[in-house]
């Protein structure tokens, strides 16, 4: 009924949804109706905010609100080590780590026993406990007490340490992502409707809330600092990549993942399409400056502790790094304790001593020994560290040398996951929650053009979720089973894919473009993880061999994980027009006729 | 775990078996609200449950589907029986189901048996068993044309429906003679007035009056109670006493909950519509919330449910609705205090105002009477003013006050919320008798 007199319209015009066209495939066409259609759940969610009617404003905190409220409720769930003794586990750890940064002097970190969760990560963390450790005694002093707090579990503990991971996470990794998102949508021209879809499927992501905020770690910073990275790097700025790239570093070791790719990137970018000195030298230059201020306040706090003269522990063991060093070291020199320092904090980073594969993790290298190809153990460790850095070398030099060779914006996100896949899958010492590093870029790939179409949609959330299915042993010891099920089936319910949908393999319009060989082996995989679950919920496996059923997840994952590193692999060359200069491809016209579409 | 001597037993398989029970008893909100196939009034509806959305007419199909995600997603639901722990998703969705076959005229006798059976779950559905005793009084047992042309057949029916459900679920307890016992529980006059945290109704706008009247008593020249001085805020559940006001028996509440329902059990007897049928239980409802003895802050979801069946019926209606969101759902927030669930309830609180209001907003019909001006133009500094109001309550008091005058933030919240939902009540009051 149209209202009769303007008295009582509605304040605010409405306006007329203009229908944008879709770009990268989060609309479909219904073939019966000729109506346009959401391709899958999470898209339907959006419906609404089609078109101009929704302001950013509002859309942004919605999704913000919604991906914080599930992230808090994963966090109402035990965490790793939850009345655990002896050792408990990582959240104990990094509580540990905030007690040794706020009670001890700056010079005894590292040198702090190791062997009750010594800090082995970057001087970033150390910064960070530090800071996290002040705030928490302001609130309870006894959370952090030195000693006495050893495994403390106490429930208001829980919610402080939660919320720390909370608060860190919208300060760096949020910002980033949307950050980052946006600028992936205007190197590929997607609206911005699109890719809040896509932002919250990256922010919903099951297998980073469990391990952040189920398990308890602060890979999210890590990761933001990446993000940082790749969206620096969209938006043209190759110094402040470098900036946010040792920001990650910093924070995590296991940053290195991308560093090849990243490194890669930039020396292309100097070199191709001319020669840029400048350019080298300013990255050089940057990154070298980003190094010291990283090191900065841990080399002024070893200042303070030496004009306090504050000796270290008498049974301290020095670095085996010093000695190595060419020249002859006095002890009496004034850099010599700056160097004990620099040379103790690498030496606790990078654990060489330590073995291949922790845990069982899906990578080769715990496939092949554990599956009972050929076992392992029988080489000496020297003689496997060298195979596991030749074989990484060999699977990163492909991507690496295309981003090289290439060095464009829009190839980065697909190089960084082929390399970070190559280190998961072949290198040194790789546990089960690195997986998060490789499928981060490739989770971004949504955002890009054509990022919601089956192809890209289907092999994203393989990858996703076999990732987390290979967590499931590592969720379970952690009791956070429910946890697991609900967000890997929200996602996947979200994003149409199996086992709540299948709407990215069986869709058979134009552009879906799945080779039935893809197709068979996503569906074998995930029947596959299926029966895994319902055995593994079922059977006790055989007594001789407990540990039966892990080792059935990590073969099947190791097996998936190479197939994602060689899809990765094949569309970066794709998409780098290598295949069509080396006449690999025919078709050359192709890429135009894409972008028409 | 079913042992009544394990008071406090709370392993984790009983918290897993208890949530369960709540998800899956909350499925009867699901059926009632979704379930069914409407065609407003054709032949297939005889034979298959309807639910509200599918019993609405096409025209308004978009609007009861955004009512009915409302209700199902509301955190009123997801505070009171997800994270307290009730089973209140359950009893309303009998009582969405009742509403809903109430709107055919083949569903009337099963409407009154259903709200029989549901008033034997859960006896604060009594609140509104006058606007049921109205309606089908009206409807069902007299004839559409004369108030004096009685349908016998139709009485005869309906007693018997209902007095098979009470004798089922009465009949043990008479057969053990525990009937006393019985009405003493359900019944409990000797508690106070106002409940431990006072839930936002006039009591508490009269409590909080009593309380600053207190600090003026003296400049005034009023008698003060000294011994009441203390008591109100003590938080326990017990006798509440006055200082400067006057003391309110059980008997007055009763007498101005019924004389506030009356009109509008007048204006429904009169032209018995489904769409007054629901505004009458509303607002019966509202004079239940707002006068009654003993409310329990949880009581809210009495008037916001059946509400928001309603707001969306045009844009009068929902700028009623609007500060009763948000003071009803602030009004919950004491009930859980612990840390750990404090961003759970606020977040998904704001997160469901922002969304549901705004898609109320987009949906909502324009009126087609000209909208009377009343405070609904403060409603948007109303809803300013909780930001701050829940940020100070939970957070800036402790810092500043630490444990002293716990009662404060309390006091506020309900004041606020009570001015709310008070308003609301007035707004919806004037559309009521408007249309």
């Amino acid at each position: 009924m149209p209202p009769t007199s303007s008295s009582h319209r509605p304040r605010k015009k409405r306006k007329q949804e203009p229908t944008t066209s879709s770009s990268n495939g989060a609309v479909t066409l219904d073939l019966v109706s000729r109506k346009e259609k959401p391709a899958f759940p999470l898209v339907a969610f959006f419906w609404p905010a089609r078109g101009t009617s929704t302001s950013q404003w509002v859309l942004l905190p919605c999704i913000l609100m919604t991906v914080g409220l599930f992230r808090w409720c994963t966090g109402i769930w035990p965490y790793s080590g939850f009345h655990k003794p002896p050792m408990h586990g990582d959240f104990e750890a990094q509580r540990h780590w905030m007690e040794v940064t706020t009670n001890l002097p700056v010079t005894h970190w590292y040198f702090h026993d190791l062997q009750w969760w010594g800090l082995d990560y970057p001087p970033l963390t150390a910064y960070h406990s530090w800071v996290l450790g002040r705030i928490g005694a302001l609130i309870n002093p006894e959370w952090f007490a030195l000693y006495l707090s050893h495994g403390l579990d106490d429930m208001d503990l829980k919610v402080f340490m939660r919320a720390s991971v909370m608060v860190s996470e919208y300060f760096v990794y949020i910002p980033a992502a949307v950050i980052c998102v946006r600028h992936m949508a205007r190197t590929h021209h997607i609206n911005s409707w699109e890719s809040s879809v896509a932002l919250t499927a990256i922010l919903m992501q099951p297998a980073t809330i469990l391990i952040d905020h189920g398990h308890f770690q602060y890979n999210t910073v890590m990761l933001g600092f990446v993000l940082g990275t790749l969206s620096s790097i969209l938006a043209g700025r190759r110094l402040w990549s470098c900036v946010f790239f040792v920001g990650a570093l910093g924070f995590k070791q296991m940053a290195l993942f991308y560093a090849p790719a990243v490194a890669a990137y930039l020396a292309g970018a100097c070199i191709f399409p001319r020669i840029d000195v400048v350019r080298f030298f300013s990255i050089a230059i940057v990154t070298l400056a980003s190094f010291a201020l990283l090191y900065l306040p841990l080399l002024l706090g070893t200042l303070r502790d030496t004009y306090r003269s504050i000796p270290l522990s008498a049974d301290v063991i020095l670095p085996p790094l010093l000695s190595t060093l060419p020249f002859e070291l006095s002890e009496k020199a004034w850099y010599y304790p700056y160097l004990v320092q620099l040379a103790q904090s690498i030496h606790r980073i990078f654990p060489f001593a330590r073995g291949l594969f922790e845990d069982k993790v899906a990578n080769i290298w715990c496939g092949v020994h554990s599956s009972g190809l050929h076992k392992l153990n029988q080489y000496s460790s020297t003689l496997l560290s060298r195979a596991a850095l030749g074989l990484t070398l060999v699977s990163i030099t492909p991507p690496c040398a295309i981003i090289f060779l290439k060095p464009k914006k829009r190839l980065t996100p697909l190089a960084f996951a082929a390399t970070a896949w190559g280190f998961f899958l072949c290198s040194y010492q790789v546990h089960e929650k690195n997986v998060l590093l490789p499928l981060l870029p490739m989770t971004l790939l949504l955002s890009s053009e054509g990022g919601m179409k089956p192809v890209i949609r289907a092999w994203v959330g393989y990858a996703n979720l076999l990732g987390c299915w290979t967590m499931f042993p590592l969720l379970a010891r952690d009791e956070l089973r429910i946890p697991y099920f609900v967000l890997t089936l929200l996602w996947s319910y979200l994003m149409g894919l199996p086992p709540c949908g299948l709407s990215a393999y069986s869709s058979t319009a134009e552009g879906s473009g799945l080779y039935w060989t893809t197709k068979t082996v996503h569906l074998a995989t995930y029947a596959a993880m299926l029966v895994w679950h319902c055995v593994e919920f079922f059977v006790p496996p055989p007594s001789s061999k407990p540990d039966l059923w892990v080792v059935a997840n990590v073969c099947i994952g190791a097996a998936g994980f190479g197939m994602c590193y060689l899809w990765c692999l094949w569309s970066l060359m794709d998409e780098s027009g290598l295949l069509v200069n080396l006449g690999l491809v025919e078709s050359p016209k192709a890429e135009p006729e894409k972008k028409k579409q | 775990m079913l042992q009544i001597q394990h008071l406090g037993y709370d392993s984790w398989r009983t918290i897993y078996f208890q949530r369960a029970t709540v998800l899956l008893s909350e499925s009867v909100l699901i059926y009632a609200l979704y379930m069914y196939e409407n065609v407003s009034n054709d032949a297939r509806l005889q034979l298959t449950f309807y639910s509200f959305v599918q019993s609405s007419p096409p025209s308004s199909k978009k609007q009861s589907h955004a009512a009915a995600v409302s209700i199902l997603l509301s955190p009123g639901l997801l505070i009171i029986d997800h994270i307290h722990f009730q089973y209140n998703g359950f009893l309303y969705g009998i009582l969405i189901l009742s509403i809903v076959l109430a709107r055919q005229e083949s569903g009337l006798l099963a409407s009154g048996v259903l709200f029989a059976a549901l008033l034997c779950f859960k006896h604060i559905y009594l609140y509104l068993a006058p606007a049921y005793f109205v309606y089908l009084l009206r409807v069902y047992c007299l004839g559409p044309r004369s108030i004096f042309d009685i349908r016998i057949l139709n009485c005869v029916r309906l007693a018997a429906g209902i007095g098979i459900v009470a004798a089922l679920a009465f009949g043990p307890f008479v057969y053990y003679e525990q009937i006393p016992q019985l009405m003493s529980r359900l019944f409990p006059f000797s508690r106070g007035l106002c409940h431990a945290y006072w839930a936002p109704n006039v009591w508490a706008m009269y409590s909080f009056t009593d309380r600053v009247l207190i600090l003026f008593a003296p400049y005034l020249k009023l008698p003060v109670d000294t011994e009441a001085v203390n008591s109100v805020t003590r938080g326990l559940v017990g006798d509440t006493s006055f200082a400067v006001l006057p003391n309110i028996s059980p008997r007055m509440t009763f007498i101005l909950t019924l004389s506030a329902q009356t009109p509008a059990l007048i204006k429904l007897f009169l032209s018995p519509t489904w769409h007054t049928f629901i505004s009458t239980l509303t607002l019966c409802g509202y004079a239940s919330f707002l006068f009654g003895w003993h409310v329990h802050e949880k009581a809210i979801l009495l008037v916001i449910i059946p509400f928001s069946l309603l707001a969306l019926k045009d844009r009068r209606y929902l700028g009623a609705f609007r500060p009763l969101a948000v003071a009803g759902h602030v009004s919950l927030f004491p009930l859980l205090f612990t840390a750990m669930e404090f961003p759970v309830k606020v977040v998904y609180t704001i997160l469901w105002l922002i969304v549901m209001l705004m898609v109320f907003d987009r949906v909502a019909p324009a009126s087609e009477k000209a909208r009377v001006f009343l405070l609904d133009r403060f409603s948007l500094l109303y809803i300013a003013v909780a930001i701050p109001l829940i940020a100070y309550c939970s957070l800036i008091h402790q810092l500043v006050f630490g444990a002293k005058y716990e009662f404060l933030p309390l006091m506020f919240i309900s004041s606020y919320s009570a001015l709310g939902v008070v308003g609301s009540w007035v707004g919806f009051l004037v559309v009521f008798f408007t249309s």
